[in-house]
């Protein structure tokens, strides 16, 4: 079993398969508790599938996947509910419901989940989006907000049931600077203010690596690498130095495997 | 799992003690809101000294027997919040408006 406690999230031994196709492969992973952990690597692989791995919304193949003291894909799916009530998750796409207003996007999970009064729930959502500096959009459709702002929404309804676990997938793309500003200060905030463990995953680079305490590379099905930022930027790894340093070519080929260019253009002689 | 109370424990104060959190929050409102109509004086305090542990749902409870003291025209004060209450409180900007 886990045993421990300073992690909040530990994949032991970790594989995942898509038909025959190995995605992860024997991967271990430890998540301090109360510390924001960056997950990081190239587009397409398998960031994401990671972080539904300990959301448990994918079962592994093969491996642990331990939060809180319990092992999520030996729990029953009423214990694996109560589970996840203590993860919030912020959706890449912020995933709002388009036909509810501000109001009660963020007030959703807590009529799902909780037996609260009306005056309770109204008091939380304010409070969620005091936050994220949105409570004046309080009563705004989705469709009129900007990008950064359905994304500090999108937040407030993450935090809205005070989740310990916060996990954010890609929560940088497509904002503008300021938007990324904000939402760097954000996570740092309430990261370090409400004692949630975080997890990014994320390819941007210097967004993560400015909230980061921890940064874990993953790429071929594998951890590539761990450390601190300052350690990943001074890596001998030539895969994690051309991922930190942005190198088109590298380890990481920039051409996806090819016939000969000359005999693809003229035909074999 | 601690049990959370809401008690009078003397005249006037009501004593939050135990887990505030999604669990105990409706009970405790309810037994909060009936001890300050309950109660005589027109002063109410909120003793949060024995508070163990607080999410937002600690702090919606507070301002809920804020509006409670409101209506019946008593005055209303919070005292011994734990410190993680107090830095939660601060994240929402609630510092200065439970501590009027």
């Amino acid at each position: 079993m886990s045993v421990d406690s300073a992690c909040a999230v530990e994949l032991k031994g970790v594989s995942f398969k898509r038909g025959s196709r190995s995605i992860f492969n024997n991967v271990d992973i430890r998540i301090p508790r109360g510390k924001v952990t960056g997950i990081m690597g190239p587009s397409g692989c398998g960031k994401t599938t990671l972080l539904r791995l300990m959301g448990a919304q994918l079962r592994p193949s093969s491996g642990e996947v331990w939060v809180a003291g319990q092992n999520l894909p030996t729990l029953s799916r009423s214990d694996l509910f109560d589970a996840r009530k203590q993860m919030g998750v912020l959706f890449q796409s912020g995933a709002l419901f388009t036909d509810l207003d501000v109001f009660e996007n963020v007030a959703f999970p807590l009529r799902v989940h909780t037996q609260l009064p009306d005056e309770m729930i109204r008091d939380i959502v304010l409070m969620k989006l005091q936050a994220v500096g949105l409570r004046g959009a309080i009563d705004l459709m989705p469709d009129e907000l900007s990008g950064g702002m359905k994304r500090r929404v999108a937040l407030a309804r993450a935090i809205a049931l005070d989740p310990q676990i916060l996990m954010y997938d890609e929560p940088f793309v497509g904002q503008d600077p300021i938007a990324m500003g904000v939402l760097v200060r954000l996570i740092r905030l309430l990261n370090d203010a409400l004692g949630i463990t975080s997890i990014v995953v994320s390819h941007d680079l210097a967004e993560t690596a400015s909230i980061a305490d921890y940064i874990y590379v993953v790429g071929d099905g594998q951890v590539l690498g761990q450390g601190t930022p300052d350690e990943l930027m001074g890596s001998d790894n030539p895969r994690i130095r051309q991922f930190m340093k942005g190198d088109p070519d590298g380890p990481v080929p920039f051409h996806f495997p090819a016939p000969d260019y000359r005999a693809d253009l003229l035909g074999a002689r | 799992m601690s049990e959370a109370t809401a008690s009078m424990s003397e005249p006037g104060v009501v004593r939050l003690a135990g887990v505030l959190d999604y669990r105990s929050g409706p009970a405790l409102r309810k037994q909060g809101k009936a001890l300050i109509a309950g109660s005589d004086g027109v002063d109410v305090v909120i003793d949060c000294s024995a508070v163990q542990r607080s999410t937002s749902v600690g702090l919606s409870l507070l301002l809920a027997f804020m509006r409670d003291a409101g209506a019946a025209g008593k005055r209303c004060q919070v005292r011994g919040m734990p410190d993680d209450m107090r830095e939660i409180a601060e994240v929402y900007d609630l510092d200065e408006v439970l501590a009027t």
